[in-house]
């Protein structure tokens, strides 16, 4: 019996949700990514680490095509998403990204109440057929990042009353509202105190029974601390890729080694 | 020795006592004294010139918003007045018998000269009063009617009774008539609503503004009407939709020329588009708001850009990240969070179109109407035009009523300041 579940966590746990094959991206002259091929697998935290500027931040951007909105961008190569071309002309980047859904930087909840934060998204794509499968939606989604007992008395209140830490898992229940496959985290800790970035660490290790999570960081701990998988980027290259505790303690390329042990970044 | 000095160098300390710095120190303060007193002195000196305005508005305006007025009992005999049509009857005489009752003792040669007390409007006062009750017929009736501009002028205290009879309008016979009614108790100077009531007249004791603050409001609305729209949805497509290149480029440069672009050229050009080739009519608040729409664009166009930007990219990126479409992250973030702004700009932009005179000249609102337009499609003149017409007007009367329009004027850009400002503070978000 324990054999059996084993396997087939380890299935799903193979199960590619991503795949990038040869990924360029140009700013403008700027090569800003260079030949990025990686798998990443579903139900699953993978970390994406590296020195500023090494491009970790636009290849995320790149999974629900964020950099579209920005004019001088281009970008080559193949992403899939469940095997099917993310770049496709068919593929309405609207679309992907209430399934590719992404959390900031710095908590950036709209002026508006907590409720209308949350039912943004399932508003927009029309998920919700009524008021009460609205209602639902919104209290399995603040459940699901853990700040329905915080909130739940005061859903009108305005969203951007909350605490900094409060604020970031606001943003996180947003982008779970639509239901994603995948979430995408770019650095959602830098802006927190350690306590609000430990609730929000833990919140990612449950994300975790749900969706694919990709999470860009500064912090090598944080990566250690919520990843299975970890990428290490360098001048815009994906330099290695693999366990997270490989990466760590037997690190293959020595541009990895030299920055884990911190003599570059 | 030259080690000595390199060494000493280096560990040198400086004595900052020293009366070299000292004199820097001194200087640095002196500099700093005299910056904050220049722009102290071009405050002061802005704020006088601004008093002396007000002052020079308030003091000849004032005597405007007061008209004198004289009290008489008017004989209605029906020999004047046929019952059977009141509004055809010979009133001028009417007003004769009033003035021949009142002066008991004049000859019927002087009484003439005596109506011109009384305002010309007198005869229309009355009669008005006959055909709304045709019953007074036959009775005196006692009626309140304004005094003539010359004599207004003397009881305001304008004429200087002691110098030489011929350099003056009135004579001492008139001025001592004049006396007589105010020994019998009846002159009086109510509050002149008459300056917002009535449309524009040649005589200055019965022109009002009505005309012209209709004729404003008009223009105004037909202004905002076209700008508002028009403006938000150029500056929404410049700034959130048109690819920058080259020719977006050369759209910014332009409309930031257009709204240096003197009136007076609008003007023209209104003149040449509205009246020439699509045959408006001359004169009507319509095309006089359509001439203040093309100045009031791109100042709202740039006031809404800059709104715009003002929104934090962050709310972009969060609307676009859970799916939003560009379009639902104008309408349903963007723009409101930019409204408090662009409301400002625009009411700035009109409160500058409520001043504009030179267009507003060349479209013909500087015509003498004397009936306060009901549609934007008639004749009427605007605040700042009417302030220009009676600037031009030869009767002493006008000087005051200039100013008293001016004060108007201003009192309505007031409001609309305050309106801006209140839509500032109102609705500021911190983000």
């Amino acid at each position: 019996m324990y054999d059996m579940n084993r396997v087939e966590t380890d299935v799903t746990q193979d199960d590619i949700k991503i795949a990038a094959r040869d990924v360029q991206v140009w700013y403008g002259e700027k090569h800003a990514i260079k030949d990025v091929n990686v798998d990443i697998l579903d139900k699953t935290v993978t970390a994406f680490i590296g020195p500023s500027g090494c491009g970790k931040s636009t290849f995320l951007r790149c999974i629900n095509r964020m950099n579209d909105t920005i004019p001088s961008a281009k970008i080559e190569g193949r992403i899939t998403l469940d095997g099917d071309d993310i770049y496709d002309r068919r593929i309405d980047p609207v679309q992907l990204r209430a399934r590719v859904g992404m959390v900031f930087q710095k908590p950036n909840p709209f002026p508006k109440s907590i409720f209308d934060n949350v039912a943004y998204g399932p508003r927009i794509h029309g998920l919700a057929r009524n008021r009460a499968e609205l209602d639902e939606i919104v209290e399995k989604a603040l459940r699901g990042a853990a700040l329905w007992n915080e909130v739940k008395d005061r859903l009108a209140e305005p969203g951007t009353g909350l605490s900094g830490g409060q604020q970031q898992r606001l943003c996180i229940a947003r982008a779970v509202a639509t239901a994603p496959e995948v979430l995408l985290m770019d650095e959602p800790c830098s802006a927190l105190d350690p306590i609000a970035t430990g609730q929000v660490e833990e919140l990612i290790d449950q994300l975790r029974s749900e969706f694919s999570v990709v999470i860009v960081t500064h912090s090598m701990q944080q990566a250690a601390r919520v990843s299975q998988k970890t990428a290490f980027f360098h001048l815009g290259n994906l330099v290695e890729y693999g366990d997270t505790d490989d990466i760590f303690t037997k690190p293959q390329d020595s541009r990895t080694e030299a920055y884990i042990s911190g003599r570059i970044g | 020795m030259t080690d000595n000095t390199t060494n000493a160098a280096v560990t040198h300390r400086h004595d900052w006592s020293s009366d070299r710095f000292q004199g820097n120190l001194a200087r640095r303060r002196r500099g700093e004294k005299i910056l904050a007193g220049l722009g102290l002195g071009a405050i002061a000196l802005a704020f006088l010139m601004l008093a002396i305005l007000l002052w020079t508005l308030i003091s000849g305006g004032a005597q405007a918003f007061r008209q004198t007025h004289v009290a008489i009992e008017v004989p209605i005999s029906a020999e004047l007045v046929d019952p059977a049509d009141p509004s055809e009857g010979n009133y001028r005489n009417v007003v004769r018998d009033a003035m021949q009752a009142t002066f008991p003792d004049a000859e019927p040669s002087e009484l003439r000269a005596l109506s011109g007390i009384l305002s010309n409007a007198a005869q229309f006062v009355i009669r008005d009063k006959v055909v709304a009750d045709p019953s007074l017929i036959g009775q005196t009736v006692s009626i309140n009617v304004p005094a003539s501009d010359p004599y207004d002028q003397l009881q305001k205290g304008n004429v200087d009774t002691d110098s030489d009879e011929s350099t003056r309008r009135l004579n001492d016979a008139e001025i001592a008539a004049f006396q007589q009614l105010q020994d019998q108790g009846r002159i009086t100077m109510p509050v002149n609503w008459a300056l917002l009531a009535n449309a524009d007249s040649r005589f200055p004791e019965l022109a009002g503004l009505k005309g012209a603050i209709i004729g404003s409001a008009y223009a105004l609305l037909v202004c905002f009407l076209i700008s508002f729209p028009l403006g938000i949805g150029a500056a929404i497509y410049l700034e959130e939709f048109a690819p920058k290149n080259r020719l977006s480029d050369i759209i910014e440069v332009n409309i930031n020329n257009l709204a240096a672009v003197p009136s007076v050229v609008f003007g023209l050009l209104a003149l040449a588009v509205f009246l020439g080739w699509f045959g408006m009519p001359r004169s009507a608040p319509l095309v006089g708001g359509l001439t203040l729409a093309l100045m009031t664009l791109p100042t709202i166009i740039i006031a809404t850009r800059n709104a715009l930007k003002a929104v934090p990219p962050s709310i972009r990126e969060a609307a676009l990240g859970v799916g939003a479409s560009r379009q639902q992250v104008v309408f349903g973030h963007v723009l409101p969070l930019a409204m408090p702004g662009i409301l400002t700009g625009t009411i700035i932009g009109l409160a500058q179109a409520l001043g504009e005179t030179a267009p507003l000249l060349l479209i013909g609102m500087n015509a003498f109407v004397t009936a306060a337009p009901s549609t934007p499609l008639d004749a009427a003149t605007a605040l700042p035009t009417q302030i220009f017409i009676w600037a031009d007007s030869p009767e002493r009367g006008f000087v005051s009523r200039t100013s008293a329009a001016i004060l108007v004027l201003l009192g309505f850009l007031v409001m609309m300041n305050a309106v801006a400002i209140f839509l500032r503070n109102r609705f500021e978000r911190n983000w």
